[in-house]
Order: C-alpha cells, then sequence, then structure tokens
C-alpha cells in the first residue's frame, strides 16, 4: 500500500517516490498547492477504488495521515 | 488511453516532456469552468502520438478575453459550458420565464460570435456543443437548459467557421456515461466539472483532429482473411463453408465488417488484403462468393502467400508509396497482430475479439484513425485512382526507356493560380503530404485563405492528368514574392506520392521559374527541411541548378540568380491553365 501511495504523490508532484517520508506535507513539497491536492485525491481515489468523504479530503494533510485514512478504508 | 489510471498518465506525460529547443505544439484551453485536470491528459494524449503539445489553461470564466489573448496559439480548445453561463443556471434556467431564457440564448450568440471572430486567424479550433444531459438526463419532459442547448447548437451549426471543429459532448457524456463523467464535489467546491474519466474520453475525441492536422492520418486497412473477412477457414472448410452471409448469426457478423470496410473505401480509405492462403482459393472468393461485399474494384493491393506479415506490410507500403504509419491491419491471430506490433510499431493493430458480436463495435471505436480534418472530393476519387496506377505500373514494363513511356502518357498538368475554390484541398495536401515535401509545413484552410489573400504571396496548384485519367489536384507550391527587391523565396514545395515518378516537378519547376521571372523576381530562394520521411527530395533543389548555401543536419538552403536557370523542356508533359480568381 506505501508503495502505491509513494507512487502516486511522486506522479502528482513531480518527485522522486522514494524522496517520500513522513514528514511530506504543503510545508515540505512547494508544489503541493490546492490544485495539485485536488489531483492527488482524484489520483488516490482512482488508484484504491473508493471515494474520500469530504472530512477525510481536507484531513489528507501529510504523507502519514494519507496512509493512516486510506489503511483504514480498505 | 482509457486503461491508464491518472497517475500513470501524469507520470508518462512528465516523461515525454519536450526537450527545450523542440517546436512546441501550443494548445490552449479556454473555459468558463474549471478544467485544469485536463492539461496533463490532453498533453500526454498528444505526446504519446509524437506531437510535442504544451497545454495552457486560461483564465476562469474569461473566454471571450482569452479568445484575444491566445489566438496566436496553434490550437485553441473551448469549453462554454451551458450549466455555467451564468452561476447555477442548471437548476435556475426552470425559474425563468421565455424572455430571461431569450435573453441568455442571444447573450451567449453575441459571446460565441465574438469568440470566433477573436479566433479568425487561429490554425484550428475546438469548440464543444452545448449539452444538458449532466442535469436533464433523467428528466422525461424538456427542461429549459435542453431548449438552450438546442438553440445553441442550432446556432453554432449555422455561423460554424471553416477553421473551428465541433466535438459533440453528448456523445463524449454517452461514451462515459452522465455519472461517470461528473466529479460534482469539485463542482460545488470549485466549478470542476468532469471527472478524470470524461478528459480521458474526451482526448479521444479530440485528438484524431489534431492528428490530421499535423498530417498523421491512416489512408489504408489491411485484413486478414480467415476469420477476419469471414467466419471459417478457406483452405480447410472450403469456399461453400466460410460464413458472411447475412442470413446466419457469424456471418451477419462479417458482413457487418465488410460493409464498414466499403464505407471506408467509399471515403477514399483504401483497403488491401494480407492472408496466409492460396492465392486462387482467395481470388475465387473475391470474384465468385455470392455473399462477399469487398469485390476487385475495392481492392487495391493483396498479398495473400505463404511468408510473414511483416515482410507483407512492409510490401504493401513500399508498392503503395505510403508510409507504415498510414496503415491499419486487422488479424484475428494474436500471433500475428503480435508479431506485427513488435516489428512494425507504426503500424496500428487491430485484434478480431474473441467475443466477435464486439468486432464490427471495435471498428468503428477506431474510426478516429481514418478522421479526416478536410475531407474533399478528391478523397472519394483516390480510391479509384490508386487502382489505376497499378494499371500504369503494369504497362510501365512495355517501354524500352521511362522517358518512351512517360511520352505515351500524354501527360497533361492544369494549373491553378490563387484558386479559392480549392483551397480545402490544398490545405489536405499541406497537412497530408509527407515524402515528396520540401519543407512539411502544415496549414488549415484559414492559413492557405490568407496566402491567396496576400498579394505577397502566390499558391500554385496543379492537377494531373494522363491517358489513363485524372489524378486530380495533386501538387502545390507556396512562393513568397518582394516584387522591390525582385526576391522569392519558395515557402512550399510538395507532390502528392501518386504522380512521383513521372518528371513532373521538373515541367512544374520551370513553370514557376518562369512565372516568378515575370512577376520581377531575379532570385529565388529555397529550403530542404530534413524529416523521417522526406528523404527523397534532399537533393531535389540540386538538381534544380538551386546553389546550395547553407547546410547543417536538419536544413539546407539554397539560392538561385533566375538567369542561371537550366530550364528542362520536357516536352511529353503540357501544362495549361485552370480557372484563376
Amino acid at each position: 500500500m506505501e508503495e502505491r501511495i509513494k507512487k502516486v504523490l511522486s506522479a502528482v508532484f513531480e518527485i522522486p517516490a522514494d524522496s517520500v517520508n513522513d514528514q511530506s506535507s504543503p510545508d515540505t513539497i512547494q508544489q503541493w498547492d490546492s490544485i495539485k491536492h485536488m489531483q492527488m485525491v482524484i489520483a488516490l481515489e482512482e488508484e484504491f477504488g473508493f471515494q474520500f468523504t469530504d472530512e477525510e479530503i481536507i484531513e489528507l494533510l501529510n504523507y502519514s495521515l494519507i496512509r493512516e485514512i486510506i489503511s483504514s478504508k480498505i | 488511453m482509457m486503461e491508464l489510471k491518472y497517475s500513470e498518465i501524469l507520470k508518462l506525460n512528465k516523461e515525454l516532456m519536450p526537450a527545450p529547443d523542440s517546436a512546441i505544439y501550443n494548445v490552449s484551453i479556454l473555459s468558463n469552468i474549471t478544467v485544469s485536470a485536463a492539461k496533463d491528459i490532453i498533453e500526454y494524449s498528444l505526446r504519446a502520438e509524437g506531437i510535442n503539445a504544451c497545454v495552457s489553461v486560461g483564465d476562469y470564466d474569461n473566454i471571450v478575453q482569452d479568445s484575444e489573448k491566445y489566438n496566436g496559439s496553434n490550437l485553441v480548445i473551448v469549453f462554454f459550458e451551458l450549466a455555467n453561463i451564468t452561476d447555477g443556471l442548471h437548476y435556475r434556467a426552470d425559474l425563468m420565464d421565455s424572455e430571461a431564457i431569450t435573453g441568455i440564448l442571444e447573450k451567449t450568440k453575441s459571446e460565441i460570435a465574438l469568440i470566433f471572430r477573436n479566433l479568425k486567424k487561429t490554425s484550428l479550433v475546438v469548440f464543444n456543443t452545448f449539452s444538458a444531459m449532466h442535469f436533464c438526463s433523467s428528466s422525461i419532459v424538456n427542461c429549459n437548459l435542453s431548449a438552450l442547448a438546442s438553440g445553441l447548437n442550432a446556432y453554432l451549426s449555422s455561423v460554424l467557421p471553416v477553421n473551428v471543429k465541433l466535438i459533440d459532448l453528448d456523445k463524449v457524456l454517452c461514451r462515459v456515461g452522465v455519472r461517470n463523467a461528473l466529479d460534482l464535489r469539485y463542482y460545488y467546491l470549485s466549478k470542476a466539472l468532469y471527472s478524470i474519466e470524461f478528459y480521458k474520453a474526451y482526448a479521444d475525441f479530440v485528438r484524431p483532429i489534431i492528428l490530421s492536422a499535423n498530417g498523421k492520418t491512416r489512408k489504408c486497412i489491411i485484413f486478414d482473411c480467415d476469420n477476419t473477412l469471414w467466419k471459417g477457414i478457406l483452405g480447410e472448410d472450403g469456399f461453400d463453408n466460410i460464413e458472411l452471409s447475412p442470413g446466419t448469426a457469424y456471418g451477419s457478423i462479417f458482413a457487418e465488417v465488410q460493409g464498414i470496410a466499403l464505407a471506408l473505401n467509399k471515403r477514399g480509405i483504401l483497403i488491401g488484403i494480407c492472408s496466409k492462403n492460396n492465392p486462387g482459393d482467395v481470388d475465387a472468393v473475391i470474384k465468385n462468393h455470392p455473399d462477399m461485399q469487398l469485390r476487385d474494384e475495392h481492392i487495391t493491393i493483396r498479398k495473400i502467400n505463404w511468408s510473414d506479415k511483416v515482410t507483407n506490410l512492409r510490401e504493401i507500403a513500399a508498392e503503395l508509396n505510403i508510409g507504415l504509419d498510414s496503415l491499419v491491419f486487422v488479424d484475428d491471430s494474436s500471433f500475428e497482430a503480435n508479431l506485427v506490433r513488435e516489428h512494425l510499431p507504426e503500424v496500428a493493430v487491430l485484434q478480431v475479439p474473441g467475443r466477435l458480436q464486439d468486432y464490427p463495435g471495435i471498428l468503428r471505436d477506431n474510426m478516429g484513425l481514418f478522421y479526416n480534418l478536410s475531407s474533399s472530393v478528391e478523397d472519394k476519387l483516390k480510391a479509384n485512382m490508386y487502382n489505376i496506377n497499378v494499371k500504369r505500373e503494369n504497362a510501365k514494363s512495355d517501354f524500352l526507356t521511362i522517358e518512351d513511356y512517360l511520352a505515351s502518357l500524354k501527360l497533361k498538368l492544369t494549373l491553378y493560380e490563387d484558386d479559392s475554390s480549392i483551397i480545402p484541398r490544398i490545405s489536405q495536401m499541406s497537412q497530408k503530404t509527407n515524402q515528396f515535401n520540401l519543407t512539411t509545413i502544415r496549414y488549415t484552410e484559414n492559413d492557405i485563405n490568407a496566402f491567396i489573400a496576400d498579394g505577397n504571396s502566390k499558391v500554385y496548384a496543379y492537377s494531373v492528368s494522363d491517358k489513363f485519367g485524372d489524378s486530380g489536384i495533386t501538387g502545390l507550391c507556396i512562393i513568397n514574392i518582394n516584387r522591390e527587391s525582385g526576391t522569392a523565396d519558395i515557402n512550399t514545395f510538395l507532390m502528392s506520392c501518386r504522380i512521383i515518378g513521372r518528371n513532373i516537378e521538373y515541367a512544374f519547376m520551370d513553370y514557376l521559374i518562369n512565372a516568378v521571372r515575370n512577376l520581377g523576381g531575379r532570385t529565388v530562394t529555397a529550403k530542404y527541411i530534413k524529416t523521417p520521411k522526406n528523404d527523397q527530395v534532399g537533393n531535389f533543389y540540386d538538381r534544380c541548378s538551386f546553389a546550395l548555401t547553407d547546410s547543417n543536419e536538419k536544413n539546407k538552403t539554397y539560392v538561385l540568380a533566375i538567369d542561371d536557370y537550366k530550364p528542362h523542356n520536357l516536352t511529353y508533359i503540357e501544362i495549361v491553365n485552370g480557372r484563376t480568381n
């Protein structure tokens, strides 16, 4: 699962997959703006085949939260 | 495209990012909704086909202003979304009286007129039709939104300029289903109406138009025979037992496939056959089988033998004088399909599916491969002309020298100078000619119109006839002339591959140089721009007494002092003037 999340983040933010870590967030990734956030949500939903709720979308604030929310859904 | 995930598209698209010094195909998307997700999908769908596309997205809800700002792009795509013409129109429309609806209709019409005017000089514009499906598809009674959509679509088709191509939005929505096409979470959040799935399907609708504008259209479809044109194996089941009659279930599928092929042939697409069989057996079916629809007169080329399909397809391309990337190949065998995919990646391969009922649909889904931006009368005649060409090839062998042969043909060039009645064909030639093309610059109808209107440019086109038939308009030259300095520059010089090998280019050059001299020209400059396909004309200007002034890997530039020109004086080619405007 972690590999798949990192693959998506790497494609959306145009960064190497192995540079993604628990602290990765809009603060550490310059490109992570509201449009990229939307792209990331869509790409993650497509990757895992479910939709996030509105609350979850707002909570997807860094890599460790993304991992936590996704693992609670699959 | 549909099978790739969004994250995969993002990744692949980044890998195909054009090098900084390469020529870019600029695409702008103007919209009254948020369409940022379209950028990477459209870019990738074009880059994967070898077009160095860069997409920029205009400001939100700023179509009219942006149509002026972005009109220099190679392509402008307009998403004018009905639901957001005014805020919340998708539900407010039914609260409005007819006067208010008319008001919105008229306002939008005048905005469309303004957009078209601002984009008048743009080479190519793609405009989506208006659709009410998003919000009205389940409504039994017609809502005001549907009435608005019909009114606007009627207006669009009544004023549609030549450089604007419509995408039927209903069809795109139909392809993915309305529910899958929308992502309403983002509509309410940020006016982004469409889902990733929608944009993937949309890219499939737009791509053929752009490929056609860039000279990448398929010209020929090659069919295997057994289980591809009929059900069964001719060599084993025999003439009487193969199925292609609409009277049986399997037969009606293959009858439909042949019907689709015939319809393509009517549009000027060449049909070929490439099959491992005994030639006599297949010939007998084509000639005599009562249910066969594809007959001798429809089939331009056939390779019925036991050699491999890769060799046969290479030969077909060579004999028809077209590129491998002009071919579509249909076969039922995974072995053959994969062999061709692997060895000839330029060929588009369609495989007959295991579920035979899906076979005609697969052909229909791939009709975009043959999409032609400017369909003209020439195309319909073209398939027939290739057949005449085969006759000519056969006549060739009876003569001692090629000159004798050419002299016997009674060749005649009919010239058209700045003739606006043939603009669609001229533009089409610039888009589709790859081999005998010195500069390979693609022009839309709008571009050609501008050359004709410009007093400093001359557009010469010609048709060629001989005792076997008329090849139609098949040659073109665009020259820019500066009368004050006495200089001329050949911008475009091309010839359809159908008329190669008859020395027509030299007779035409004689005529051109004479015409430039009569217009006061004393020197002519010209350029050869190398492409993967135009090697055969790499030394054309050298053969026409031009002097090489500069040469590198990509280009050669030439100059000719008109007094130094040595005419070819080919007595066996007659030149006459066609109508001129």
